[in-house]
């Protein structure tokens, strides 16, 4: 089958108009997917709380890992299924402990995903959320040895991909939370789940993603369609745990001996919002000279390609003409055809 | 292992070229610790006649 591996990132943060909520990429991605044929993304456009999809065109890669691969440092192997476990952070009140073991056991028995086993960190992770996150979603963890520990306890017993679960900060009445939850501002807690996921990815290299535990919040008449995901459940973990189970293996390179199913040289295109093209997995991009697809989705930053001067990068108004740029690439089709006016080849001197 | 958050000013001079800019920002990430997390969150232009850019980062490093 014809396919045109493509990266898509909405970077986590940043408040998207597109992606920048409850798992609102995720049609996004399904029609890049259609397009390319073979898509690469992360869970926080494939996570929408208690939704998400399978899509067999798409490899759900966690943000450090897929910034690895963008650099050509990971190949990436489809599984058939991931033995999951799951971390808890120790700071989780028991009601909402057993919420979420309720969920995995629905997981297994509904969705006959292998959900393996479960540890509680020893300590607390301690969440700390930047002040300054008004435009940009940051912060830290406190303990961040004791949930790698946990990650390596579920890996000696036989677990192949992990979900964590970290206690965060009841901020339910906070204006961020607000603001975010009618869709007008920035996920306030995103930035510290990217922590905590890249923290898996870097030091275990095991497939991974996060779901934050939250007290129940009251109702909101005023809740946007985008947010409206993450208010149907008590967990946000249905969507990592569907994500996770067929989430593909993390294969170091150089490798001699083992199989991948695809290779960072195989990659053609990177799709990202525009003014968000200050990542790693941009940069890698265009130190390969890979097409980039810089699509106007309204967000907090403006690093555009006025600061680049980047040739290979096409600026469109929507995903659904960034579709249509991978649909031409995929096809080997001239963009330049497509575009009027078209203008005569050009000749060549014999002095150039 | 302790995290800190980041949140710093990096001249890009002229003399590095853009493929060569994710290299020199880990570069001087990594003289400040364990890289885990950073962005470019902002290009200001042609801050002197040389035509430096100047960057601002954020991330997040373990020590």
């Amino acid at each position: 089958m014809e396919i045109s591996p493509t990266i898509f990132i909405v970077p986590t943060g940043i408040g998207c108009e597109v992606g920048g909520f409850a798992g609102d990429a995720l049609p996004t991605a399904k029609l890049l997917a259609s397009a390319s044929g073979c898509l690469i993304t992360h869970p926080n456009v494939m996570n929408g709380g208690t939704l998400s999809e399978k899509d067999n065109n798409i490899f759900y890669v966690e943000g450090y890992s897929l910034d690895r691969f963008a650099k050509g440092e990971i190949a990436l192997k489809w599984v058939k299924h991931q033995k999951v476990g799951i971390i808890f952070d120790s700071a989780i009140e028991s009601e909402i402990l057993v919420r979420h073991l309720q969920v995995a056991d629905a997981c297994v028995s509904t969705l006959g995903i292998n959900v393996h086993s479960y540890v509680v960190t020893k300590k607390p992770l301690n969440v700390i959320i930047d002040s300054d996150s008004s435009k940009i979603s940051g912060g830290t963890i406190e303990n961040p040895d004791t949930l790698i520990d946990a990650g390596k306890r579920l890996i000696d017993k036989g677990v192949t991909a992990i979900a964590i679960v970290a206690k965060f900060p009841d901020d339910s009445d906070s204006s961020e939370t607000n603001i975010y939850r009618e869709g007008k501002g920035v996920d306030p807690i995103s930035g510290v789940e990217a922590v905590i996921s890249h923290l898996i990815s870097k030091f275990l290299k095991v497939p991974c993603a996060h779901a934050p535990a939250l007290n129940p919040i009251a109702l909101n008449k005023n809740l946007d369609p985008r947010a409206a995901a993450e208010e149907i459940g008590y967990t946000f973990l249905p969507s990592v745990l569907i994500g996770l189970s067929n989430a593909p293996n993390i294969v170091d390179l150089p490798t001699k001996h083992e199989l991948f199913s695809l290779h960072p040289d195989q990659i053609e295109s990177i799709v990202v919002p525009n003014g968000a093209l200050g990542g790693e997995a941009v940069l890698a991009s265009i130190e390969k000279g890979l097409n980039i697809i810089s699509v106007k989705n309204k967000n907090t930053l403006k690093v555009t390609n006025e600061f680049y001067n980047y040739p290979n990068l096409f600026e469109v108004n929507n995903y659904l003409e960034a579709a249509g740029i991978i649909l031409a690439i995929k096809k080997g089709i001239n963009l330049k055809s497509i575009k009027r006016p078209l203008k005569k080849i050009q000749k060549i001197s014999n002095n150039d | 292992m302790k995290l800190s958050s980041v949140d710093f000013y990096l001249d890009w001079p002229v003399s590095i070229k853009l493929k060569n800019l994710r290299e020199f920002i880990t570069v001087n990430l990594e003289k400040k610790g364990d890289v885990i997390r950073w962005s470019i969150v902002d290009i200001q232009n042609s801050i002197d006649s040389f035509g430096t850019k100047k960057l601002r980062i954020k991330g997040v490093l373990a020590n």
